[in-house]
């Protein structure tokens, strides 16, 4: 019998060791990343990595009230997504002076495809 | 005990594997090259990489309100992936300039065609000095002949 449950901890610790040698890995592109969606997708790998890391605790642990925190920490994860992608198209379109109504975006739309069609 | 070590094995399997998929997927996080690639590459480990990691946890538990919570997890993750992937695509395509060419779907310019083929669309460039685009056009062929 302890024999299985040292085999179930060291499984999970050495999960956990490996996600943990994960999220350096993608920090380091999160750091490196040369445009801003580069820098959100490796922020939502991190955010997945910390899930995974927190569920395999609450096994670990036997604590139930962590697989909660875990549900709502992917929540939070996938509103940030949002609010930062929905952010930084904002600021793109400020700086070049453009707004970001559909009448704007239709315009663009539509001379792009009379540029294309004269090549 | 034999069916102890059954289950353990089964729950070993699943995380090995869900481990391998977020190896994969962080490697092609750090490896390719443009920001919609390496999309495709962190998709791999929001979806299979958790399955297989939560599915081991699960195995672990046993049937249980926790394991359920578990589940619940997966499947939240399951629908909130593709939409922030959605979100940084088109975060991604309507912010770079240099793109390459795009399939865009009109079909109230093209009735007849389903689709319409289009190179990205290129935003007029006020702010932008003449110097700083040579510089990030020298950038990207430096870029381009190290991928090749």
């Amino acid at each position: 019998m302890e024999l299985i449950e040292f085999a179930y901890n060291s499984l999970m610790t050495g999960a956990v060791i490996i996600l943990a040698v994960l999220i350096i890995c993608s920090m380091i592109r999160s750091v490196l990343g040369p445009r801003i969606a580069d820098r959100i997708i490796a922020v939502n790998m991190i955010g997945t990595m910390i899930i995974m890391i927190i569920a395999i605790l609450s096994v670990y642990l036997d604590e139930n009230y962590l697989v909660d925190i875990c549900l709502i920490y992917a929540m939070i994860s996938f509103l940030g997504v949002v609010v930062l992608c929905k952010i930084y198209t904002g600021v793109y379109l400020k700086r070049k002076k453009m707004l970001a109504n559909m009448e704007a975006i239709e315009k663009n739309v539509t001379s792009c495809q009379k540029e294309n069609e004269g090549d | 005990m034999v069916w102890q070590w059954c289950r353990f094995g089964a729950a070993s399997i699943c995380f090995i594997i869900g481990i391998v998929f977020m190896v994969v997927a962080v490697f092609g996080v750090n490896r390719f090259q443009k920001a919609l690639n390496r999309m495709h590459a962190a998709a791999l480990g929001d979806t299979l990489g958790i399955l297989f990691v939560f599915l081991g946890l699960i195995l672990m538990r046993g049937i249980s309100l926790d394991s359920l919570k578990l589940f619940l997890v997966i499947l939240f993750f399951w629908m909130a992936s593709p939409v922030s992937g959605h979100m940084i695509s088109r975060l991604e395509a309507m912010t770079d300039e240099e793109l390459g060419e795009l399939f865009i779907i009109r079909k109230d310019l093209h009735p007849g065609k389903k689709e319409a083929v289009s190179k990205g669309c290129q935003l007029q460039e006020e702010t932008i000095t003449s110097k700083e685009q040579q510089f990030q056009k020298e950038d990207a062929a430096l870029e381009e002949k190290d991928s090749i």
